[in-house]
């Protein structure tokens, strides 16, 4: 057999589908079975049936698609396109559990469509496939946004669509150009470097950068991905960025600039996390800085990096998912995720509470989870390529991890030292030690397995990387340094945890020029512009109210006017008493204006026709 | 039930110290054995990671605070800001 079914169109369509069921149960129970399905076709795929998959970087071609005098390649199946879709249909079953009791159905088709397209864009092998589903799932997150309703949400929702909106304009003027210069949109690694004839390569780079939320254009995640709902926004956290990581690593692996990019925003997204209040925005800065890891693995380009890289993506799509979770059973639980409102939580979520902590020691990289086996990966290859500012960059940014989420999120969340919460919050809780609903903790509770059993047995994810691995993780030197920092860093924590706890504040961030720059523009376009704008339409219409006016008796209107102008000149050569007559006349007029129309004989209308056609003439023969 | 919902503080502590101690002696027993295998010289600086973690941790909070002074606005800023 060698026909493929494509996962990603199966949980497209299938999601599109979802509305129309109309039993609850059922609808819910198609929900949760759509990654199901494609899971199913994905080990198909893994034991070949469909023909089997070529070692790296050798790859299965199924689904061309002609398409002007291109061919469309939908499904391009290697090892990484074949370990990336696994994990995206992993989580977004998890992502379904967690939220199955969404209301809003609608919700679920924008979830699925959203994971369907991000297969999508994992299996392209072509630029124009790329696209296409790059662009089809930066609208998904949009309504998931706009889903909440509130006020902040849909202006969240805009400027997500706007940035993603640029980064994608930018990446098709880079295929465009790459097209132009080659002939061909294959998916191909590409060259880089500065200068005039990579402007198109750099165009690309910068749309995946964007994407993938590098420093500096970090600021659309952690400003949306907070304001979606607490289950739209687990989808959130895991599709778009890592895809981005994805399609950096299949056409700018190697490329230095990456390399620093990413070990400063590793730290630099931890100084914005201190000064944060709100549990999801805190979770998102802990993405930005962990992408940081992955583009700096990216950057450093090594077979080592490279599998790094890739299990750092997919490890982090786990245990991110899972912390965002955390933060968002607390949301939906007391209905806010802010520390300076929380506390002392842990008597009635503890479950909630631990599953969130096997998500916080995963991101720092406790051995035994399964951060610790992807990022000394990363770090490992910065190691071997001997850069000392790129590994304590990376090294420092797990303490900072550590800090914040394994520290301060669930510190300032579920205990501050209290025993009992805040009384505003008490209040929306029942006196029991399960408060989250069940799903979610079924949803929390797979995910917390899988970075677990991933952090034990990493062969399960080493065996399936596009390079062969020969590296073991636990080694005395890595598990005792990683301890012993992160014993000392609860230390520094400890000492300072006042300085950490939650203020009702808003932090600025990279986007503050663009916003105060919209800003401005709309003020220019409201006040200036309008203005210049009103002035013209007035004077526009003033000489189109004439000529309408004019049009009704011509006859009788030119003579108001010549009237007009003769008393304007005579009034200076008469006496007032009489230009007032004069004047009086002329208003009656106007008033009776355009009064009884003149009747032509046949003749004379014959004359004003050929007077007509003679300025034609006229004109016709001047022009020419 | 009840031990679901009591926070095991006492035990915690208790582990942290005991770890506490163990990495400081250990470190200074690897060393003296050349058990450990790091790729930089400063990495085998004694109590390398102790300091790194506690240093790293405490300046990291303090310079966030530094940049909290210009950076941090009320909870409505753009809200304000559009409302003028």
């Amino acid at each position: 057999m060698t026909g493929w079914i494509h996962p990603g169109v199966v949980v497209f369509l299938g999601g599109l589908l979802i509305p129309f069921i109309k039993w609850r149960r059922i609808r819910l129970a198609y929900f949760l079975g759509l990654p199901l399905v494609g899971l199913t076709i994905l080990v198909l795929t893994s034991i070949g049936i469909f023909g089997s998959v070529p070692s790296w970087p050798e790859a299965l071609y199924k689904w061309r698609i002609p398409f002007l005098q291109y061919s469309l390649v939908l499904g391009k199946i290697d090892k990484m396109s074949m370990i990336f879709a696994y994990i995206y249909l992993i989580a977004a079953f998890c992502m379904n559990i967690y939220a199955l009791r969404v209301k809003n159905h609608w919700e679920h088709v924008a979830a699925m469509a959203y994971a369907g397209s991000a297969l999508g864009a994992i299996f392209a092998g072509d630029f124009f496939t790329l696209f296409f589903f790059l662009e089809t799932m930066s609208w998904a997150p949009v309504f998931l946004l706009w889903f909440r309703g509130t006020q902040k949400s849909m202006g969240a929702g805009v400027r997500y669509a706007l940035w993603h909106h640029f980064s994608g304009a930018c990446i098709l003027a880079g295929i465009v150009i790459h097209l132009n210069k080659t002939g061909s949109i294959d998916l191909v690694h590409l060259p880089w470097g500065w200068g005039g004839e990579f402007l198109g390569y750099n165009l690309m780079l910068l749309g995946f950068i964007i994407n993938s939320a590098t420093t500096p254009f970090h600021s659309w995640l952690s400003d949306t991905y907070s304001e979606a709902t607490p289950s739209g926004s687990i989808y959130m956290t895991a599709f778009t960025t890592k895809t981005a990581i994805y399609c950096l690593i299949r056409t700018f692996s190697g490329v230095p600039l990456l390399m620093w990019m990413g070990a400063i925003q590793a730290v630099f997204a931890l100084f914005l996390a201190v000064l944060e209040n709100d549990g999801r925005r805190l979770c998102s800065y802990h993405i930005i800085s962990q992408i940081g890891y992955m583009v700096a693995a990216v950057g450093i380009g090594t077979e080592m990096a490279i599998n790094g890289a890739i299990s750092h993506a997919l490890c982090h799509i786990i245990y991110n998912a899972l912390l965002y979770m955390g933060a968002g059973c607390v949301l939906v639980v007391v209905g806010t995720a802010k520390f300076n409102e929380l506390g002392g939580l842990y008597k009635y979520m503890p479950i909630s509470f631990w599953l969130y902590m096997v998500g916080g020691f995963s991101i720092s990289g406790f051995p035994l989870f399964n951060g610790f086996i992807s990022k000394v990966m990363t770090i490992e290859a910065a190691e071997l390529i001997h850069n000392a500012p790129i590994y304590l960059l990376l090294e420092g940014a797990t303490v900072g991890t550590f800090l914040h989420t394994g520290l301060k999120l669930p510190w300032n969340m579920w205990l501050q030292g209290k025993d009992e919460p805040p009384p505003t919050i008490r209040a929306k809780l029942k006196d029991s030690a399960v408060n989250t609903p069940v799903n979610m903790l079924i949803g929390m509770g797979i995910l917390a397995f899988l970075c677990i059993f991933m952090g034990v047995y990493p062969k399960v994810l080493y065996d399936r990387l596009p390079y062969a691995v020969e590296f073991i993780p636990f080694t005395t030197t890595r598990v005792f340094s990683i301890m012993q920092m992160f014993i000392f860093t609860f230390m520094g924590f400890w000492l300072l945890r006042k300085l950490v706890q939650g203020y009702p504040t808003y932090t600025l961030d990279t986007d503050w020029p663009f916003r105060m720059a919209g800003r401005k523009v709309i003020w220019f376009c409201e006040k200036p512009l309008m203005t210049f704008a009103q002035f013209v339409d007035g004077k526009v219409m003033g000489v189109a109210d004439f000529l309408v006016w004019f049009s009704r008796n011509p006859a009788l209107a030119l003579h108001i006017k010549k009237e007009e102008a003769k008393l304007k000149v005579k009034r200076f050569m008469m006496s007032p008493k009489r230009a007032e007559e004069h004047a009086q006349v002329l208003v009656e007029k106007r008033k009776s204006y355009p009064g009884e129309l003149p009747k032509l004989t046949l003749g004379a209308s014959l004359v004003l026709i050929l007077l007509a056609f003679s300025l034609y003439l006229i004109l016709y023969l001047l022009i020419k | 039930m009840k031990i679901l919902r009591t926070y095991p503080k006492r035990l915690l502590w208790t582990i942290y110290f005991v770890g506490l101690a163990v990495s400081l002696i250990l470190d200074f027993v690897w060393l003296r054995l050349n058990a450990l295998h790091y790729h930089f010289p400063f990495q085998y600086f004694p109590q390398f990671f102790a300091i790194f973690g506690v240093f790293g941790c405490i300046l990291l909070i303090l310079i966030a605070k530094g940049m909290g002074y210009f950076i941090v606005k009320d909870e409505d800023y753009y809200e304000k800001k559009s409302r003028k």
